[in-house]
C-alpha cells in the first residue's frame, strides 16, 4: 500500500509542479511581448479579461454569459458582412491593423475573493488591457478595484447593484440599468396597466432573497415608494425576505397570501422563483401582476421547467425572443449565440455581449491599448448598439449607461413577450392574472 | 516502513520552513505568485489555530468561520465608520471573537464527539445570519473598504503585496511560537490528555473545561487576528465570503489533509491545498465545467485513502517523533 | 393559516427524515459523518429527472431505479473509500466523504452542465387536497407517506431480521461481532448501500417539487446534520421524530421570526435542546 501511495504521490508532485510550471510559462511568454512593445509597435492579439461564476450555484448563468462573449469574438475577429454593426464586417480590429481579440476567461466562483485575485492575476500575468464581468455585483466590486488601481478599463455587463457605480471610480463603467432603475420602471410600467387597462394595482408585496441582490433592490422599492409612489396611491403591505439556501417556500407564499398585494417584486434566482411559483399555484395565490428582477425569470429555463405554470409573470429584460423577429441584427447575432449555447440569448447575457462589444470597440476607436486613451473613449463615444432596443450606448459621469435598454416582457403562451414600453411591444400585456384552475 | 533516524530537530525543521517560505516570494517575484503566497500563509496560520482546539484537545470544530468573519468585521467597521486603524480594529476583533469564543463554547463543552462538531457548525451557521441580518455592518450588502495611500498605519499597499505577505508571515511565524509552545508546555499535555480520553484526564486531576477553554481562546483569537488581515487584504468583505461553512471546511480539510495534531500538519497541508487550487483553477477554470474541483476532490479523496494520517505520514521520522511524545504523555 | 402553516412544517419535516434516515444509519454504525450525502441525494434526483428526460417515466415509478443507482453507489463508496479510512485517526474519514462530495457535485455539472432542471410531468404534480382551510401539496404528502414507510421498513429491518441484527452487533461493538463470526466488512457495506438506497429515495420523492442541480443535495445535507444529530446518532426513530420538530420549527419560526431566519432558528433549536439532553432527544 506504501507503494502505491508513493506512486499516487509521485503523480501529484508532478502533477503540481508541471501547473505551477505551466502557470510560470504563461507568464514568462506574456511576459516577452511586453518587453518588446512600444505603444506604436503592431499589435497581433488584444487580450481581454472575462470573469464569470463558471462552477458553484450561479454557474449555470456564468456558462451562459461565457458563450456570449464567445459570440462577440466570434463576430469581431470573424467577417460578418450580414451583421449592420461596428466590428463586425472585417477581421479584428481595422484600427489596431486588424488585430484579433482573445477573451480570456477566469472562474470567481461566486466568491469576490478569487474575483479579486483572478483579476490581478490576468491585468499582471495575461496583460489583459480590459476587463469584463462579473455577473455577481459583490465579485464586481474588489475585481473593478483591482482594475481602477491597475487603471485598466472595466465594462460591467449585467451587474446590477446601483451601488457600483456610485463609488466614484474612473475606471469602471455598466451596461445594465441598475436596480434604482428597474424599480422605477417596474412602477412606471404598472401605472401603465392601470392606466390603460383599468388594472386597479394599488397595494405591493416584495419578495427578496437575502443576499446583496434581493436587499438592494427591496432598498430600492421602499425607496422609490417614499419618494414618488406612495403619493401616487402604491401602498407596501407585505415584505418577504428569504435566506440564501432554500428547501422549500411554504412560510414565504403563506405570509404574502394572507397579504393579498395585488403586485408581487420578484428578486429571486431560476432555483428560488421555480419553487415560489409551484407553491403560488398550489395555494392559489393569484395577485394581480408579479414582477421580476433580473434574474431567474429571465433565464429562458424558467418557461422549459414550468411549462404553461410560467405564464403571465412579468420582468423587465434587455431582449425578448418575440424582438428578434423585429430586430433583424439581434435576430442574426442570436443564431450564432444558439449554435454555441443552444438556447436564445436572455438579457444578462445580452448585456454582457455588449459589455465584450463595446470594450473592443473603444480599444478600436482609441487605435491603440493604451488603457488611457481607451477609457477616454468609452466615456465619450456613443456606441452604436443595433441588438438593444435603446440602438445605442452612452456612459454618463458615473460610468452608468444612459440608454436604459430594458423592456417589460411577459411571459405568454410559453413564450416571452416585450409588452412595454409601447414602441417595442410585441404582444399587449395581459394585465391581470387568470385563476390558477382556469389555465 | 524503516525507522529513520531523527537527523533534525523538530524547532530547526520548522525554522527552515519558515525560512524557505520567507524566501520564496523574493526568489519569484510575480503578483499572482504573492497572492497565492499569502493566501497560503494565512491558511496555514488558520490551520496551525484550528489545530489547536481540534488536534491538540481533539474539539472538532466547523465553525471557526465565525471568529474570522467577526475579527474581519470588527476591524472593517472600525476602518470604515470612524476610520480607526485596523490595527488597533485587529487587536479588538481577536478579543471580542475570543469573547464570543467562550461565551458559545463554555456550555458546549459538556457535549461529546460529534454532537459537539454539529453544535460549532450550527453556531457558526447562526453567526453567519445574523451579520447577513445586521444593517449597521451593512448585512447582506457588505463592506467595501475605503482605499486610503499606502502606509503601515492604515495597513495597505497598492504597489507590491510583498508588505501583505511580510505582515502575514509575522504573524504566521507568531502563531507557531505560540503553537509549538502550547504543545511543549505543560498545558499541551493536558489537552493531548483530554483528546485521549477526557475521563482520565480528570481522574488525574486535569480539569477538562477549563483547559478547553483555553484552547478555544487562543485559537479563536488567532483565528480573527487573520480575519481582520484577510479584510484588510480583499478590502471588500460580506457575510457569505467570512462566515461561510466552506471557509470552515476548507480549514479543517487543509490541516486534515497535512496531519492533524502535529504543528507541521496545517503548513503541508496549505502548501498543497492553497497552490493546488489556484493553479487548477486558474487552468480549468476558465472551463466553465468544473474540472478543477474534480481534479481537487479527487485528490483529497486519494490522500485520505491511501495516506490517511495526512501528508505528513510520508516524512517518517519526526512525524511520529511528534506524536509519539504526544502519546506517551497523553497516556 | 397557523394551522396552515404547521402542516405545511410536518410535511417538510417527513422530506427531512428521508434524507436524515440514511444518513443516521451510516453515522451509527460506522461513526463517521459522510459529507457526500447531500451528493448521494442529488444523484437520486438526477437519476429520476433522465428517467423522465429520456423515456418520460414518472419520477413515482423510477423510485426502485434510485434507489437501485444509489445504492449501488452508497455500497462501493464503502468498498473503495470508507474502508480504506475507517479506521484512521482523526478526521480522516471526513476528510474523504468531503473530497467525495466535490468530486460528485462537479462531476454532475461536468456531464450534466450546472443548468436546473425541473420535472413538470408526474401523476402528483400540481395535485392538492383541500381540507376546509388546509391545503396539502399532494407530491409533499406522497413524500410523508413514503417517508414513515420507509422509517418503519429501515426500523423493522434493523430490529428484527438477522442481518439487522448483526448491523445492531457490529454498530455496538465491531471486534465482539466479528468473534461471533459476523462479516463485519460485508454489514458496513451493506450499511452504506442501504443508507445510499434511502437517500435515493428521498432524491426521487423531491425530485417533483423541487429544483434540480449540482448544488440541490447541500442545504438538505446540512439540516440532515443537525436532525440526525437532534434525535441521536444511529437512532431512526429519533431522526424521524426530529425531523418533524425541525419541520414545524423552520415554519412557524419562519413565520413569526420573519423568514430570513428560519434555518439560524433550526440550528438554534439544536443548540437549546443539546443543552438539555448533549446526546440528543432520544439518544442513547
Amino acid at each position: 500500500m506504501k507503494k502505491i501511495f508513493m506512486v499516487l504521490l509521485a503523480g501529484l508532485l508532478v502533477f503540481s509542479l508541471a501547473l505551477s510550471g505551466c502557470a510560470k510559462q504563461q507568464v514568462q511568454q506574456s511576459a516577452q511581448p511586453e518587453q518588446a512593445k512600444t505603444p506604436e509597435e503592431k499589435v497581433d492579439v488584444v487580450k481581454i479579461g472575462a470573469i464569470f461564476p463558471l462552477t458553484g450555484s450561479a454557474a449555470s448563468t456564468g456558462v451562459k454569459l461565457k458563450y456570449a462573449v464567445e459570440t462577440a469574438e466570434e463576430i469581431i475577429n470573424g467577417e460578418h458582412p450580414e451583421l449592420d454593426m461596428p466590428l463586425a464586417r472585417e477581421a479584428g480590429l481595422p484600427n489596431l491593423g486588424n488585430a484579433k481579440v482573445k477573451f480570456i476567461f477566469a472562474d470567481h466562483q461566486a466568491n469576490p475573493e478569487v474575483a479579486k485575485s483572478e483579476a490581478e492575476r490576468l491585468i499582471q500575468n495575461e496583460k489583459v488591457v480590459g476587463l469584463i464581468g462579473c455577473y455577481h455585483s459583490s465579485a464586481t466590486k474588489p475585481a473593478s478595484q483591482v482594475a481602477e488601481r491597475f487603471r485598466i478599463p472595466f465594462v460591467a455587463g449585467s451587474s446590477s447593484s446601483a451601488a457600483l457605480t456610485e463609488r466614484g471610480l474612473e475606471y469602471f463603467t455598466r451596461i445594465a440599468p441598475n436596480d434604482d432603475m428597474e424599480t422605477a420602471f417596474f412602477f412606471e410600467y404598472l401605472k401603465y396597466l392601470n392606466a390603460t387597462y383599468d388594472a386597479g394595482i394599488k397595494t405591493i408585496g416584495v419578495a427578496y432573497i437575502d443576499n446583496e441582490y434581493g436587499v438592494h433592490a427591496a432598498q430600492m422599492v421602499d425607496k422609490w415608494l417614499k419618494d414618488k409612489y406612495q403619493g401616487e396611491g402604491f401602498e407596501k403591505v407585505v415584505d418577504v425576505k428569504y435566506p440564501k439556501d432554500l428547501s422549500n417556500v411554504d412560510t414565504e407564499v403563506q405570509k404574502i397570501k394572507a397579504a393579498k398585494p395585488d403586485a408581487i417584486f420578484h428578486a429571486s434566482y431560476i432555483g428560488d422563483i421555480t419553487q415560489f411559483v409551484k407553491k403560488y399555484k398550489e395555494f392559489d395565490v393569484v395577485p394581480k401582476a408579479v414582477v421580476n428582477y433580473c434574474g431567474g425569470f429571465q433565464d429562458p429555463q424558467f418557461v422549459v421547467n414550468l411549462g404553461k405554470d410560467a405564464d403571465f409573470f412579468s420582468g423587465s429584460n434587455a431582449t425578448a425572443p418575440s424582438l428578434f423577429a423585429k430586430m433583424d441584427t439581434l435576430n442574426k447575432i442570436n443564431e450564432i449565440y444558439k449554435k454555441k449555447s443552444g438556447v436564445d440569448f436572455d438579457g444578462p447575457a445580452l448585456e454582457d455581449f455588449a459589455s465584450a462589444m463595446v470594450i473592443a470597440d473603444a480599444i478600436n476607436q482609441a487605435g491603440t491599448i493604451d488603457s488611457q486613451k481607451v477609457m477616454e473613449a468609452i466615456k465619450s463615444a456613443v456606441f452604436e448598439a443595433p441588438y438593444f432596443v435603446s440602438g445605442k450606448i452612452k456612459f454618463g459621469k458615473n460610468g452608468q449607461n444612459e440608454y436604459s435598454a430594458s423592456v417589460m416582457v411577459q411571459t405568454q403562451n410559453g413564450k416571452y413577450e416585450a409588452v412595454w414600453p409601447v414602441d417595442y411591444q410585441t404582444a399587449e400585456p395581459i394585465p391581470t392574472f387568470p385563476a390558477w384552475k382556469n389555465r | 516502513m524503516v525507522e529513520t533516524k531523527k537527523i533534525f530537530s523538530q524547532k530547526q525543521v520548522l525554522s527552515w520552513m519558515c525560512i524557505l517560505i520567507a524566501v520564496l516570494p523574493l526568489a519569484i517575484p510575480n503578483m499572482n505568485f504573492h497572492h497565492v503566497m499569502i493566501m497560503f500563509v494565512i491558511f496555514a496560520a488558520l490551520g496551525q489555530s484550528w489545530n489547536i482546539i481540534t488536534g491538540f484537545a481533539g474539539q472538532t470544530s466547523f465553525g471557526h468561520a465565525a471568529f474570522f468573519g467577526i475579527g474581519a468585521y470588527t476591524s472593517s467597521v472600525l476602518f470604515w465608520k470612524y476610520m480607526v486603524s485596523p490595527w488597533v480594529g485587529m487587536l479588538l476583533g481577536a478579543l471580542i471573537a475570543m469573547g464570543v469564543a467562550v461565551i458559545v463554547s463554555y456550555p458546549c463543552f459538556q457535549l461529546k464527539g460529534h454532537y459537539f462538531a454539529i453544535a460549532t457548525l450550527a453556531i457558526g451557521e447562526i453567526i453567519q445570519q445574523i451579520f447577513v441580518s445586521w444593517e449597521y455592518v451593512e448585512g447582506a450588502t457588505g463592506i467595501s473598504l475605503p482605499i486610503l495611500p499606502e502606509g503601515f498605519l492604515q495597513l495597505q499597499f497598492h504597489q507590491s503585496k510583498l508588505p501583505y505577505f511580510y505582515i502575514a508571515y509575522v504573524l504566521f511565524v507568531l502563531v507557531i511560537v505560540v503553537a509549538y509552545g502550547i504543545e511543549h508546555s505543560k498545558m499541551g499535555y493536558y489537552l493531548k490528555a483530554i483528546r485521549e480520553s477526557q475521563e482520565a484526564g480528570e481522574a488525574i486531576g486535569i480539569n477538562p473545561t477549563r483547559y478547553k477553554l483555553f484552547a478555544m481562546m487562543i485559537s479563536s483569537f488567532m483565528t480573527a487576528i487573520f480575519g481582520s488581515l484577510y479584510a484588510q487584504y480583499i478590502l471588500y468583505i460580506d457575510p457569505f465570503m467570512v462566515f461561510s461553512l466552506p471557509l470552515s471546511m476548507k480549514i479543517v480539510l487543509l490541516t486534515v489533509l497535512g496531519g492533524l495534531g502535529t504543528l507541521y500538519g496545517p503548513i503541508i497541508g496549505a502548501a498543497i491545498l492553497i497552490p493546488l487550487s489556484e493553479y487548477t483553477r486558474i487552468l480549468f477554470g476558465g472551463t466553465g465545467k468544473g474540472i478543477d474541483l474534480i481534479i481537487f476532490g479527487l485528490l483529497v479523496v486519494l490522500v485520505a485513502c491511501y495516506q490517511p494520517k495526512g501528508m505528513i505520514g510520508l516524512f517518517g521520522g519526526w512525524a511520529r517523533k511528534g506524536q509519539r511524545t504526544g502519546g506517551e504523555k497523553g497516556e | 393559516m397557523i394551522l396552515q402553516i404547521i402542516v405545511s412544517g410536518i410535511l417538510m419535516g417527513f422530506v427531512y427524515s428521508l434524507v436524515a434516515v440514511g444518513l443516521t444509519l451510516t453515522w451509527g454504525v460506522l461513526d463517521i459523518i459522510n459529507f457526500a450525502h447531500g451528493e448521494f441525494l442529488m444523484m437520486g434526483m438526477y437519476s429520476a429527472f433522465w428517467m423522465y428526460s429520456l423515456f418520460g417515466m414518472d419520477p413515482l415509478l423510477s423510485i426502485p431505479f434510485a434507489m437501485g443507482i444509489v445504492f449501488v453507489m452508497g455500497y462501493f463508496t464503502y468498498r473503495l473509500i470508507i474502508k480504506k479510512v475507517i479506521n484512521a485517526p482523526g478526521l480522516t474519514a471526513l476528510l474523504a466523504t468531503f473530497g467525495l462530495s466535490l468530486l460528485l457535485r462537479n462531476l454532475a455539472q461536468f456531464i450534466w452542465s450546472p443548468n436546473y432542471r425541473f420535472i413538470n410531468q408526474s401523476i402528483v404534480m400540481d395535485k392538492k387536497i383541500v381540507l376546509g382551510s388546509i391545503t396539502l401539496g399532494v407530491p409533499q404528502m406522497v413524500a410523508a407517506i413514503s417517508s414513515i414507510v420507509m422509517t418503519m421498513a429501515v426500523f423493522y429491518f434493523v430490529e428484527k431480521t438477522k442481518t439487522g441484527r448483526a448491523i445492531q452487533a457490529t454498530a455496538l461493538d465491531k471486534n465482539t461481532a466479528k468473534l461471533m463470526g459476523i462479516h463485519t466488512e460485508k454489514i458496513y457495506a451493506l450499511t452504506f448501500g442501504i443508507s445510499g438506497a434511502c437517500v435515493g429515495i428521498a432524491g426521487a420523492l423531491t425530485a417533483t417539487f423541487f429544483p434540480i442541480h449540482p448544488e440541490s443535495g447541500a442545504l438538505y445535507s446540512l439540516l440532515a446534520f443537525v436532525i440526525v444529530a437532534l434525535g441521536g446518532f444511529g437512532n431512526i426513530k429519533g431522526a424521524l421524530y426530529s425531523a418533524i420538530i425541525i419541520g414545524i420549527t423552520e415554519a412557524l419560526g419562519g413565520f413569526l421570526f420573519g423568514t430570513q431566519f428560519k434555518y439560524a432558528l433550526v440550528f438554534l433549536i439544536y443548540l437549546i435542546v443539546i443543552q438539555i439532553k448533549p446526546k440528543g432527544l432520544f439518544g442513547w
